[in-house]
C-alpha cells in the first residue's frame, strides 16, 4: 500500500511505498524532514514530563542566583529576573521574559501531562486536538536553553567585580533544560497523532494492552 | 520540466500545524481533518506579511544598536552599555569565548537574519530561480539559529534584578533594550510567518 506525503516546506509530492518501524524521511528537493517515527513511547515520555514538572517548581521556588559585595548579598529567582524589566517600566520587556522563561516551559509540561497520561489509560482528553495545536505552536517560543546560557553570561559579566555564586533553582532549571529538549526529541510532530491513532481505538495494529474498542478497561488486562 | 510533480497540482494540501497531507475540497479554505488547524494552499499574505516584519526589524536595527541597553551607576562611576560595548568589556575581561559568544548571538545573528530574510524576498519578487537549494538552507538556519538572539535580553534582565545594591551599585534598564528584543521578536515572527514554498514555486512553474 502506498501513500502520497507532500513536503511541508516545498510543496514536492512523495510518494511512500512503505516505512520501516525506525526511519527518517526527507524530502528529495530540499531535505526539508518528512518524516520520524522514534522509539520514545509514551510512557517514557510521561515520566519525563512529570520530571519536568518537579525540576520546574524547584526552579521557580528557590533562588536562582547569589550576589555578594562587600558583604552584603542579594539573590534573585526566576520570576525575579522578568520582574526587574516591570519595575523599571519596561512591562513589554518583562512579559517577554516571563512567556518564554517561564510561562511556555510551564504550559508545555502541563499540556503534555493533560493529554498523554488520559491518551495512555486509552481515551481522548477534552480539547485534544486544540491542545497539540498549541503545543506545535508554542515550541519556537519555549527557550529555557537560552535563558540558560544567558544566566552564565550574566554571572560571568559580573564575576569581574563581585562574587556572584548559583544557587539550587539554576541547577534545577539546568535540569529543566534537559529534560524540556528530551521532550521535544522524543515527540517530533507527527508523533502526537501516531498515540492518538494507536490509542483512541481507531486502529488496532501494535497496540498491546488495548482492547479493540478502545474505550473502558483503562488500558490494562 | 523535470518530473517533479508538486500537492498542489495533484490537490493535495499539506497541513502546517501537524503536517499531514489532505486532499483539497473545492475552492474553499477548510480544516485538517486531524488536528482542525485551517488549511491552506500558501499561506496567506506571507509574503507581505513577512516583509512588513523585515522591514520593521532592519528599521529598529539601528537604536537597538546605537542606544545605550543599560546604564551602571557605582559610587565613582557611571557608564551607559550598548550592546556592542557589553561585548567589548568582555573581552577587556578576557571572557574571550563568552564575549565571541555574545557577538555571534546578538549582532552577527540579527543582521544574518535581517540579511538573510531580505534576500530571499528580493529573490522571489524577482522571480529568481537559481541558487533556491542555497536560499533554502539559508532560511533554515536562520530559523534555526534566531532564538538565541535573546540572550542577551535575559542576561540583561538578570544583571537588573541583581544589581540593586543602592549604596554601592545600580544597574537600569535603557530604551536600547527595547528596540532589542523588538528586533529578535520582529525577526522570529517573520521566520514563522514565510512560507518557505514561495521559493520553490518558481522552481516548479515552467
Amino acid at each position: 500500500m502506498s501513500s502520497v506525503i507532500v513536503c511541508h516546506a516545498c510543496d514536492l509530492a512523495h510518494r511512500l511505498d512503505s516505512l520501516a518501524a525506525k526511519a527518517r524521511v526527507r524530502c528529495v528537493r530540499c531535505r526539508a524532514e518528512l518524516y520520524r517515527t522514534n522509539d520514545g513511547n509514551l510512557d517514557s515520555v510521561i515520566a519525563l514530563a512529570a520530571t519536568a514538572l518537579a525540576l520546574f517548581v524547584l526552579a521557580n521556588v528557590y533562588p536562582l542566583v547569589a550576589l555578594t559585595v562587600n558583604g552584603s548579598t542579594r539573590m534573585t529567582t526566576l520570576i525575579g529576573a522578568a520582574q526587574a524589566f516591570y519595575e523599571q517600566g519596561y512591562g513589554a520587556l518583562a512579559i517577554l521574559v516571563a512567556f518564554t522563561a517561564v510561562v511556555v516551559p510551564l504550559m508545555q509540561i502541563l499540556t503534555l501531562l493533560y493529554v498523554l497520561v488520559p491518551l495512555r489509560l486509552g481515551h481522548a482528553a477534552p480539547g485534544q486536538k486544540v491542545l497539540f495545536r498549541l503545543l506545535t505552536a508554542l515550541r519556537p517560543w519555549g527557550m529555557v536553553e537560552v535563558f540558560m546560557l544567558g544566566a552564565v553570561v550574566a554571572l560571568v559579566k559580573l564575576s569581574a567585580q563581585a562574587e556572584v555564586s548559583p544557587r539550587i533553582s539554576l541547577i534545577a532549571y539546568g535540569l529543566l533544560m534537559m529534560s524540556i529538549a528530551a521532550l521535544t526529541n522524543a515527540t517530533p510532530g507527527e508523533q502526537y497523532w501516531r498515540w492518538v491513532s494507536t490509542c483512541s481505538g481507531a486502529t488496532r495494529r501494535t497496540a498491546p494492552r488495548r482492547t479493540a474498542t478502545g474505550r473502558g478497561t483503562g488500558g490494562r488486562e | 520540466m523535470t518530473s517533479l510533480v508538486t500537492g498542489r497540482s495533484l490537490g493535495l494540501l499539506v497541513c502546517m500545524r501537524c503536517r499531514a497531507t489532505v486532499r483539497a475540497i473545492g475552492e474553499e479554505q477548510s480544516a485538517c481533518p486531524r488536528c482542525g488547524a485551517p488549511l491552506f494552499v500558501r499561506r496567506p499574505r506571507s509574503f507581505s506579511t513577512t516583509a512588513a516584519l523585515v522591514i520593521t526589524a532592519a528599521v529598529l536595527y539601528i537604536p537597538a544598536n546605537v542606544l545605550p541597553v543599560m546604564h551602571t551607576h557605582e559610587i565613582f562611576s557611571e557608564e551607559d552599555d550598548t550592546i556592542m560595548s557589553g561585548v567589548i568589556s568582555l573581552v577587556h575581561q578576557g571572557s574571550w569565548p563568552i564575549a565571541l559568544l555574545v557577538f555571534f548571538a546578538s549582532i552577527v545573528v540579527p543582521l544574518l537574519k535581517l540579511v538573510a530574510l531580505g534576500e530571499i524576498l528580493l529573490a522571489i519578487s524577482r522571480g529568481r530561480v537559481r541558487h533556491t537549494t542555497q536560499r533554502s538552507r539559508l532560511f533554515r538556519i536562520v530559523e534555526f539559529v534566531g532564538r538565541w538572539s535573546m540572550l542577551d535580553v535575559f542576561a540583561l534582565s538578570l544583571l537588573a534584578s541583581l544589581v540593586q545594591i543602592q549604596s554601592l551599585a545600580t544597574i537600569q534598564i535603557r530604551p536600547g533594550a527595547f528596540a532589542f528584543a523588538a528586533v529578535v521578536v520582529l525577526t522570529l515572527l517573520a521566520a514563522q510567518t514565510f512560507d518557505e514554498r514561495l521559493l520553490w514555486d518558481a522552481d516548479t512553474r515552467d
